[in-house]
């Protein structure tokens, strides 16, 4: 059984069709790149597998881990084990970071029948995770993503990745405004959380990331449908030669 | 700011039973003679504000006007839940119990430097400093009608120099109580230097009888000497019926810091008043509120800052959250005079709606007559923000909890002032209750 199988997706915002037509299968163990230019659908498809309100599903079917993932809320498919990593990650003053990771940890263990973590077994974890991504203690005190730099946000979506272990990430454009230094601890993240049970889905802009975390498939992505697919050599054929040629060869 | 529409403007007429209590308040107030016998007078000739008086225009006395004549708090019922005891998360106080306005025994072994004189045992001075706020007009008019009918308060002194460690915590405990209102009158003086908490406290007492209604009209005089510092924590919790109307004038002396943490999550009906009259170089005063009005609850603070020496600062935080179809209204007036340069003055009303049907008003009010000053004002109405919910939702957390854990949020930055971190769980505790 795959893990994530999205069969002939459709989707629209409003009267505007965004994806028409996607086929995508990701198996445990395996790390798909999505690549494509601006407005193909990448964070469409990233926000209809999240749940997110405001997109109309029209045809299509999104098997998770066996479930109907298109008929779970957000906070199931959390739960079930897919993990979205936000392009933009909201920023939320007065809640703390540490309320947010305690609460999200207990959601999903409550949700596997498991009682409420120890705070102690807990405090140790969150400040190796913290630790790990070269962040400061503090900042699990200060309010989500609040006055964050670009770099504080995704690396802060990484960190929530490793403590909530999700059998699927999906990750949108979580190297876009990254430096160097911040794009080499996010990669060590990324690679830390691969494994034989697990899939991980990158969406991005640009080749650069895949230099760090190596991809097993590449998808491209245009005009809401995938037209391309190959292994890692794709991405670099697009990076070499940009999007105009592949899209000519391929339409 | 306010999406109201014109309220149908009615008077308010004295009700029976308050017409009767002011036909023999001779026995009932500790005003001086003179002074009770004006306000009495004044009371009886303006009748309760209404929303044609400026300070009034948000919120209708009606509720009182409809109370019946007797308290209809049921003492025999036994608690459905057990009365709150704050002692439980303010550690070390000093507790003094006000049931129905009635002074209960002092606290035995009070620290060196407090002291508190029942205002029945007071020196004529300190009753005639208890009672020299008088009523300019109608605004006033609940200021005249404590003046009138006060039966009970104290004074409470602390001495130059004191530090007083431990809060001292008055628990206005109304249970059981023949009359339907009650007037309290405090005097608080810190001399010179000196450094204090004081915490009242309008516990969740009442919860086992809902139906139950009681009216506290309470004035409170706090002067500050020299280079002393007040905490001033004001909880009013649970209590969904109670009506509450309190105001305080506070008077700062060179250098003296005053700070009021005011936070209302129960009543039907709530006034918070607080007059702050900065009078020499260097005081300062920090005003910080939250209420949480729901149901048809109507909660309303207005704050009077006045700065009338040069050097003085104030900064004034205020947040509603208003749900269901309650209402919230801050109003904060700050008046700098003439001669009063050098001011710093801030302002900032922050406000949540979490329902279509809940209601804010927010208003800053400057009145600014010296050039050389810095003040400024902020108001902000909102509602809950989508993102962080769907944000909050896809870490596993549920629509309900992420609605706590904002408002929660939100309400935090007034919360955490509180120098009790028990009393912070607590609240937060109650605030997600009710989000």
């Amino acid at each position: 059984m795959s893990l994530l199988e999205i069969k002939n997706l459709h989707a629209n915002i409003g009267d505007k069709v965004i994806l028409r037509g996607i086929n995508l299968t990701v198996n445990a163990g395996e790390i798909h790149a999505i690549m494509g230019p601006n407005g193909s659908g990448k964070s469409t498809l990233c926000q209809v597998l999240g749940g997110r309100d405001g997109f109309e599903v029209t045809e299509g079917s999104v098997q998770f881990d066996g479930m109907n993932l298109l008929e779970m809320a957000t906070e199931d498919r959390a739960n079930a084990g897919l993990l979205l990593g936000f392009q933009h990650p909201v920023e939320i003053p007065g809640v703390k970071n540490i309320y947010l990771l305690k609460e999200s940890l207990n959601a999903q263990r409550k949700a596997r029948g498991l009682g409420e973590l120890d705070t102690f077994a807990f405090m140790k974890q969150v400040r190796e995770l913290v630790k790990s991504m070269q962040m400061d203690d503090a900042f699990l005190h200060r309010g989500v993503n609040a006055g964050f730099s670009g770099g504080e946000k995704k690396r802060n979506e990484i960190l929530q990745m490793l403590l909530l272990q999700p059998k699927l990430a999906l990750l949108d454009e979580t190297d876009s405004g990254l430096d160097i230094d911040a794009l080499k601890i996010v990669s060590e993240g990324i690679n830390r959380l691969r494994g034989t049970d697990r899939g991980i889905v990158l969406v991005t802009h640009y080749q650069r990331l895949l230099s760090y975390v190596e991809p097993d498939f590449v998808h491209i992505l245009y005009k809401g449908q995938i037209i391309k697919s190959g292994d890692k050599s794709l991405a670099l054929q697009l990076e070499a030669e940009g999007y105009e040629d592949i899209l000519k060869a391929a339409s | 700011m306010s999406a109201a529409l014109p309220r149908a403007i009615e008077p308010v007429e004295l009700p029976e039973w308050l017409r009767a209590a002011l036909s023999q308040p001779v026995t009932a107030s500790l005003a001086p003679t003179g002074v009770q016998t004006l306000a009495c007078e004044q009371i009886l000739s303006w009748g309760l504000p209404t929303a044609r008086d400026e300070e009034w225009r948000w919120t209708n006395l009606r509720p009182i006007a409809r109370l019946s004549a007797t308290s209809t708090i049921d003492n025999t019922a036994s608690p459905k839940t057990p009365a709150t005891d704050l002692t439980a998360f303010v550690p070390n106080a000093w507790v003094i119990r006000c049931n129905g306005g009635q002074l209960q025994p002092l606290p035995q072994n009070l620290p060196a430097g407090i002291t508190i004189t029942p205002l029945t045992e007071a020196s004529e001075a300190d009753c005639a400093a208890a009672f020299a706020p008088r009523a300019q007009g109608r605004n006033d008019a609940l200021v005249a009608l404590n003046t009138a009918l006060a039966g009970d308060g104290f004074v409470l002194d602390i001495a130059a120099h004191a530090d007083i460690q431990a809060p001292i915590l008055i628990d206005w405990h109304d249970t059981p109580h023949e009359a339907n209102h009650s007037h309290t009158r405090l005097l608080i003086r810190l001399g010179a230097h000196s450094k204090a908490t004081l915490i009242e406290a309008t516990p969740s007492s009442c919860s086992n009888t809902p139906l139950s209604t009681y009216w506290r009209n309470a004035v409170s005089v706090i002067e500050q000497g020299a280079n002393s510092q007040l905490n001033h924590i004001n909880l009013g919790l649970g209590d969904y019926q109670r009506l509450l109307t309190d105001r305080s004038f506070v008077h700062l002396e060179r250098d003296a810091r005053y700070r009021s943490i005011h936070i209302q999550l129960g009543g039907q009906l709530t006034r918070h008043e607080i007059d702050v009259n900065i009078s020499a170089p260097g005081a300062h005063c920090d005003l910080l509120g939250l209420m949480m009005p729901r149901g048809k609850q109507v909660m309303d603070t207005h704050t009077r800052i006045t700065h009338g020496a040069p050097h003085t600062t104030s900064n004034e935080h205020y947040l509603i959250i208003a749900d269901d179809a309650g209402r919230g209204i801050f109003k904060g007036r700050i008046l700098v005079a003439q001669d009063a340069q050098k001011i710093e003055a801030y302002q900032n009303s922050r406000n949540l709606l979490l329902s279509n049907t809940a209601e804010i008003d927010t208003k800053p009010e400057l009145e600014i007559y010296a050039d050389d000053v810095k003040c400024s004002h902020g108001a902000t109405i909102g509602r809950l923000d989508d993102e962080a919910i769907y944000y909050l939702q896809s870490r596993g957390i549920s629509a309900a909890n992420a609605r706590k854990l904002l408002v929660t949020g939100f309400a935090q930055e007034i919360i955490d002032a509180l120098p009790y971190p028990e009393l912070i769980a607590h609240l937060s505790e109650l605030i997600g209750a009710g989000a």
